[in-house]
């Protein structure tokens, strides 16, 4: 039953590239969950429990887009299966990221500042901006190179340790 | 194209894009499975630090609420109770049902894959504090006291009642203890060694990382308090574990606001441990703010014991060493 704490990083990360408003992608995940627990009974256990939760998102994904149809912003079906079976390639790459508490403890002063203001408080580049007087733009970008340094670092991290073991 | 798509990734996620950007990202991911997955390990990043941010200010919301305001200490405290009111009619409601449907299956499913996931939050915890308190103690019958095997009477255990706790994994922790004399005893193990340094007479270490647990609630039975993954992992065997609904904060404008779930694990007849462990923890982060247990065998006492998180930070690589924790001056002594 270790099953869906081995998926939930691959199923976060997927509902949170399409539904980018965090709170609604929180509503999402958790409708995968409900979903994924009422269906467990028809899970086979002998087959690989990622692509089966996927299903789940995918589907609950997809009642998500025909909720908000409106929205040119959102990727199409075509989109959604491409990202879908890549992310399942991705599962064993998500591990690496244990590396980002240490990289995250280093940020410092603003770059600090709108990484916590972008995922702590949930604000877009426009409403960053006014809060440490730069221009969208400009936090966009800062955003941009603060997720590039974490990567960086996690990479690094990975190196130093693969290297020393 | 006129931005890279690293760049169209970021501004996508920052929902920075126009329409026609938009466009072009979805073309650049229909055209190679490459793209995608470059696009898909961004998202995991930008997802993942989203989890650990949201972590990261919650614990400094609880290490606040702990250290700040007295008041606020005190409502964990009515919140276990009205949980475990719940928690009892629950299960009561919750075993009838399991008889005649399947919903059991899933509610017992639904609890188990949760459980799992604590478990792998802790595991990958930084460092972590945990205040303990007593909450009440079930006397035995009245006894003689133990004695060492030289016919000493056996000195009484320090109080686990505002003892604090200190973990990191690989079963390494510190608990320090005040005897009643205001004394400080501290035990603790380093992964390699265990150890106790008490108020006075020597230091003593053992390369039985267990040499010492042996005055701590919870080690007969495998679950003792300083290995909580341990503990967490004996509640698949031998008990009955059960999600509680989640609960809102009552104020949702708060800054520490968060959604907060109850699991409870009943024991089943036959097996040890304590009755119930009570474990509160936050919905999005699975971060566990407080693990109660309930009519706790500690020697012929009954102990109900709280453990609540007060902060997490990483505590240096000397500290679960006993050098840390006592004068250079002290002897100290192996024990087998």
């Amino acid at each position: 039953m270790r099953h869906w704490t081995l998926a939930h990083p691959t199923v976060s990360a997927f509902v949170s590239s399409i539904v980018r408003d965090f709170t609604a992608r929180d509503d999402v995940l958790q409708e995968i969950a409900v979903a994924a627990i009422e269906s467990f009974d028809r899970y086979a256990t002998d087959r690989p429990f990622v692509p089966w939760a996927m299903g789940i998102a995918r589907n609950q994904i997809r009642l998500y887009l025909r909720r908000e149809k409106r929205n040119r912003l959102l990727f199409d079906d075509n989109v959604v299966e491409q990202l879908a079976v890549a992310f399942e390639a991705t599962t064993e790459q998500s591990t690496s990221l244990g590396f980002l508490r240490d990289c995250l403890g280093a940020l410092e002063g603003r770059a600090k500042q709108i990484c916590e203001l972008r995922y702590v408080e949930n604000h877009k580049p426009a409403a960053i901006a006014e809060r440490v007087k730069m221009t969208a733009n400009s936090v966009a970008k800062s955003l941009q190179r603060i997720r590039d340094q974490l990567r960086e670092c996690i990479e690094r991290k990975s190196l130093a340790e693969g290297g020393s073991s | 194209m006129n931005r890279s798509p690293r760049e169209l990734i970021s501004g996508y996620f920052d929902d920075v894009l126009s329409d026609e950007e938009h466009q072009e990202l979805s073309d650049w991911l229909i055209a190679s499975r490459a793209n995608a997955e470059q696009f898909a390990h961004a998202a995991l990043l930008h997802d993942r630090i989203r989890g650990e941010l949201l972590a990261t200010a919650e614990i400094a919301n609880t290490a606040d609420a702990a250290s700040v305001s007295p008041a606020r200490s005190v409502t964990p405290l009515s919140v276990w109770r009205r949980a475990t009111l719940w928690a009892t009619t629950l299960l009561v409601v919750a075993g009838s049902v399991l008889c005649w449907n399947g919903v059991g299956d899933r509610q017992v499913a639904a609890a188990s894959i949760e459980l799992d996931r604590l478990i792998s939050v802790t595991q990958d915890s930084p460092d972590r504090i945990y205040q303990i308190a007593v909450e009440s103690v079930a006397l035995p019958l009245p006894r003689r006291e133990p004695r060492e095997p030289d016919g000493r009477r056996r000195p009484p255990k320090p109080p686990m009642d505002g003892a604090m706790l200190f973990v990191r994994r690989g079963g390494q922790f510190v608990l320090e203890r005040t005897t009643d004399l205001g004394l400080l005893f501290v035990t603790g193990s380093d992964g390699q060694v265990s150890w106790a340094v008490r108020p006075d007479g020597p230091v003593r270490f053992s390369t039985d990382v267990t040499r010492f647990n042996h005055d701590v609630p919870g080690h007969e039975f495998e679950m003792p308090l300083v290995h909580l993954e341990e503990g967490l992992e004996r509640l698949k065997f031998g008990y009955e574990v059960t999600l509680m609904p989640i609960e809102s904060p009552v104020d949702e404008q708060s800054a520490d606001a968060v959604s907060t779930r109850l699991l409870v694990a009943v024991k089943q007849r036959g097996g040890r441990g304590p009755q119930r462990v009570e474990v509160t923890y936050d919905v999005e982060s699975g971060l566990i703010q407080q693990l109660r247990f309930v009519d706790m065998p500690y020697g012929p006492e009954r102990l109900t014991l709280r453990l609540t998180l007060f902060k997490q930070r990483y505590l240096g690589t000397e500290f679960f060493k006993h050098d840390s924790h006592h004068s250079p001056d002290r002897v100290v002594e192996f024990e087998e």
